[in-house]
């Protein structure tokens, strides 16, 4: 038994992708199958292998995908932010305010999204890089602050992004276009672009080792202050593109909302391998990561269970990673 | 003969791609110090990492007081009196001396723990081995010397009756080294079984009553301290026979130019007005007891901490230092005395290590050029001949001496103008260290200038051109190399201490 794992372990593809990848693989397979045998049986008439539900899935991926890619930056450096998902919402809420009611054209709000993203990425990266201040205090500060700037700025009222024949819906196609699932080709295009500037870039290669040991990295006369910065500001803007497949998906957007969807990036990073304790990162893994929240999601929802079922769970799905990674660390002492 | 307490035989143990222990066979009698030697990366933790339950081993049995045992973790092994104290400092910076002492152990009044009890207890612990640390300062304030110094303290609270020191000595000063070996004697006339680890070989001939010797994770052999000679020893761990000769004349010409000009630095109360030179092709010997300000003087120099005032010239320009960043612009280097703290990144290859300080030039348009930046690394594990199946290893499978090499190969990288090394050889093998001295000797040829702090007297005898003398955060004499003794730099080392006591 013991032999054969390390026999697996040892295959060429198990050890490109990683051990901990593969298994994620397999954990996602197990669910779909778990999945499409409950549901009919705990609620009357669903069907969980349809297509409908596997694209419905994929939706709720591409935003959680985005959000966790740009988590995975900022606890590479050994830090967290938990603003994510607010400023997610409150990037959509303010471009969308501003398309409706000042008529801004399409594409200037699209961008206004990643650059408000940015926005808060910077100020909260300032805030951890420059003034030393813990990023779980500053991300929690900046999560209430877009909450209420998105409240204050819609007068609290849900905007809507174009839909169904309004002009201007073509940000749709993004997600979806004649039935192809475009937002997984964008996730995919993006997941690279962050995988090539983690591990081939000197930026990557700067947070990823200030996350293990910033003190030496400053001493071997490197700015550290800055790439800590620049992780802030890159989670930051992949929020705002969050945003963009976010309505793209589904249209609507509320205020005073997001916080959910912070625990559902942490949680889909560090089941993928990246370490809480910083110094250690895995692109793939967060995209896998994503896949299994998404699924999750639209498994609990089709078993016929309330979403909150879905809040408790990831919980324990943070715990338990959390968990795992620690151990495997003490192991490795 | 006194009876053998502990027999390890025929240990084996292999992590992936090393061969670390094969089987090794040890012991150790009740009232003895045997020293475990061999070059960096022989297997001398390793084989105390098996006997301590920390690693598990492949095959090889351990008779402990007759009984065949095994310990599942070091805690088993604490328990029935083998106790430990490490290569690397294992302190928690954020508690107490106390605390960190009586960690997992400490003394309760009802569910609360009882500080002052803890307090009372390491109080009587130090003032029983002589040294002089609160036991309420915590951890993190330290000098990694205090910090060693408590490490020994908590392995001597055990209950042991087997005492394993992996390279004690390596962050101690010379008259703290001869307070250990007086705590040491009397451990050995109590009837304890201790395991000595050490580089220094003068050490050995003074302390030790039996030599083992590693090589390449084999046991070699074992000699009576007494019976043979320093050469012996070496030749038995390298293969090959070493001298090691002082200097007795500055190679720097007398009229090189000056690189380095600091005028009256000041930084805190470890540095106060601290005004020398550095010329080109010059090694400066940075010598003191520990605590002196030697190594805050050069952190202060290099912007790694705030200064209050001084100005530093570098070829006659005058020139601002705030952050590491701008003194490795302006061609400085410092290479840590505390290099897990401050000097690698433990959970990177050797090859992410070595190019940290020198990125820029080693990346291709947007991107880290791969091959330059291994072929660069190779280059340097071939030339200090660090021990590793590889340049992807991570620092943290190497062993401590190899971990110093990858440190020092980050500045050797770096190729700066001014090299300050604190502490360069810590840790290193005799072997090594005669190649490290031989580097920076054609190093200083190249028309490089060299700041040295070490602690080890033979050391600055044996490198420096010009040794500056530092005490209590005050430069208190310069000597040239033909002018240097032993006595004349621990009188000036000394000095403001001697002058205090004689005012009372
Ligand atoms: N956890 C580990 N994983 C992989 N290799 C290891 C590990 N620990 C030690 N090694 C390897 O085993 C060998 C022996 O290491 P060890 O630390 O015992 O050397 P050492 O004799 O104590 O050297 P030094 O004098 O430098 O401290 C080295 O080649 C080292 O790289
Ligand atoms: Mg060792």
């Amino acid at each position: 038994m013991k032999e054969a794992l390390n026999k697996f372990k040892s295959l060429k593809l198990v050890r490109m992708m990683g051990f901990n990848r593969v298994v994620l693989i397999g954990v996602i397979i197990l669910m779909y199958i778990l999945f499409t045998i409950l549901s009919p049986i705990l609620h009357q008439g669903t069907n969980f292998a349809q297509v409908s539900r596997l694209l419905s899935a994929l939706n709720y991926g591409y935003f959680i995908g985005f959000l966790a890619l740009g988590v995975t930056f900022v606890i590479a450096t050994g830090n967290i932010d938990f603003s994510i998902g607010p400023v997610m919402f409150c990037s959509a809420l303010i471009s969308g305010y501003c398309m409706k009611q000042y008529a801004f054209p399409l594409w200037l709000c699209l961008i206004m999204c990643v650059l408000i993203g940015a926005v808060f990425g910077t100020v909260g990266g300032a805030f951890v890089a420059y003034l030393h201040l813990p990023s779980f205090i500053t991300s929690m500060a900046l999560m209430q602050v877009a909450k209420g700037l998105g409240s204050v700025f819609t007068k609290t009222q849900t905007v809507s992004w174009p839909q169904g024949d309004a002009p201007n819906t073509w940000f749709r196609n993004f997600v979806r276009y004649k039935g192809i699932p475009t937002g997984l080709i964008f996730l995919i295009v993006v997941a690279i672009i962050c995988a090539i500037v983690l591990n081939h870039t000197r930026a990557g290669r700067y947070i990823i080792c200030l996350g293990a040991n910033k003190e030496a990295v400053r001493l071997s006369g490197v700015d550290t202050r800055r790439w800590e910065m620049l992780a802030f500001i890159i989670c930051g803007a992949l929020a705002g593109f969050a945003a963009i497949f976010y309505v793209g998906a589904y249209t609507t957007v509320q205020p005073g909302m997001g916080d959910t969807f912070n625990n559902e990036a942490i949680a889909a990073c560090v089941m993928g391998g990246t370490s809480m304790a910083g110094g250690l990162a895995s692109i793939l893994g967060t995209v896998i990561g994503a896949f299994i929240v998404a699924l999750m999601q639209e498994g609990i929802l089709a078993m016929g269970f309330s979403i909150s079922y879905q809040y408790a769970l990831t919980g324990l799905i943070v715990l338990g990673a959390v968990i795992a990674d620690t151990l495997s660390r003490r192991r490795s002492n | 003969m006194p009876e053998v307490i502990l027999t390890m035989k025929g240990i084996d143990k292999s992590f992936p791609g090393v061969h670390a222990l094969d089987h090794v066979d040890f012991e150790v009698r009740k009232g003895e110090v045997h020293a475990l030697m061999g070059e960096n990366g022989a297997g001398k933790s390793t084989l105390m990492k098996v006997l301590t339950g920390i690693y598990t081993k492949d095959s090889g049995t351990i008779t402990y007081e007759g009984r065949e045992v095994t310990f599942a973790n070091p805690r088993e092994a604490q328990q029935a009196g083998i106790v430990i104290v490490h290569q690397e400092l294992n302190m928690m910076g954020h508690l107490t001396v106390a605390q960190n002492i009586f960690i997992g152990r400490e003394p309760k009044k009802g569910i609360r723990i009882d500080d002052n009890a803890m307090n009372v207890e390491a109080t009587k612990l130090f003032k029983q081995l002589g040294i002089e640390i609160d036991p309420k300062t915590t951890m993190s304030e330290l000098t990694v010397a205090k910090q060693q110094m408590c490490e020994i303290a908590k392995a001597i609270s055990h209950d042991a009756k087997v005492i394993i020191f992996d390279e004690p000595t390596a962050a101690l000063t010379d008259t703290e080294i001869e307070q250990l070996f007086v705590i040491i004697r009397d451990l050995r006339a109590k009837g304890y079984g201790i395991v000595y680890i050490s580089h220094r070989m003068d050490e050995i001939k003074k302390i030790t009553d039996r030599v083992s010797v590693m090589r390449d994770g084999q046991y070699i052999g074992t000699l009576i301290t007494e019976d043979c000679t320093k050469e012996d020893i070496i030749n038995m761990m390298v293969g090959r026979v070493i001298y090691e000769d002082p200097k007795t004349q500055s190679q720097c010409p007398p009229d090189a130019p000056v690189v380095l000009k600091v005028e009256h630095l000041n930084a805190g109360k470890m540095v106060q007005d601290v005004s020398f030179e550095l010329k080109k092709g010059e090694i400066l010997g940075f010598a003191g007891l520990v605590g002196a300000g030697r190594t805050e003087t050069c952190r202060a120099l290099f912007g790694a901490d705030p200064k209050q005032g001084g100005d530093i010239y570098i070829e006659g320009k005058k020139v601002e230092i705030h952050s590491p960043k701008d003194a490795v612009e302006h061609g400085l280097s410092y290479l840590s005395e505390d290099r897990k703290r401050y000097g690698i990144v433990l959970k990177k290859s050797i090859t992410e290590n070595s190019t940290l300080a020198t990125l820029k030039e080693y990346t291709k348009g947007l991107f880290i050029d791969r091959p330059k930046e291994e072929k660069v690394t190779q280059r340097y594990v071939d030339e200090l001949r660090t021990k590793t199946p590889g340049i992807d290893q991570l620092v943290m499978n190497l062993s401590g001496g190899n971990q110093q090499k990858v440190v020092i190969a980050k500045w050797l990288v770096n190729d700066a103008k001014i090299m300050i090394f604190d502490e360069p050889t810590r840790g290193i093998d005799v072997g090594a260290k005669q190649e490290i001295y031989e580097l920076m000797g054609r190093l200083v040829k190249e028309g490089k200038s060299i700041i040295m702090i070490s602690s080890e007297m033979t050391e600055i005898l044996r490198m420096s051109d010009r040794i500056l003398v530092m005490c209590e955060g005050k430069k208190t004499g310069e000597l040239d190399i033909a002018e240097a003794t032993q006595e004349n730099i621990m009188n000036l080392a000394t000095r403001d201490i001697d002058m205090r006591e004689g005012d009372k």
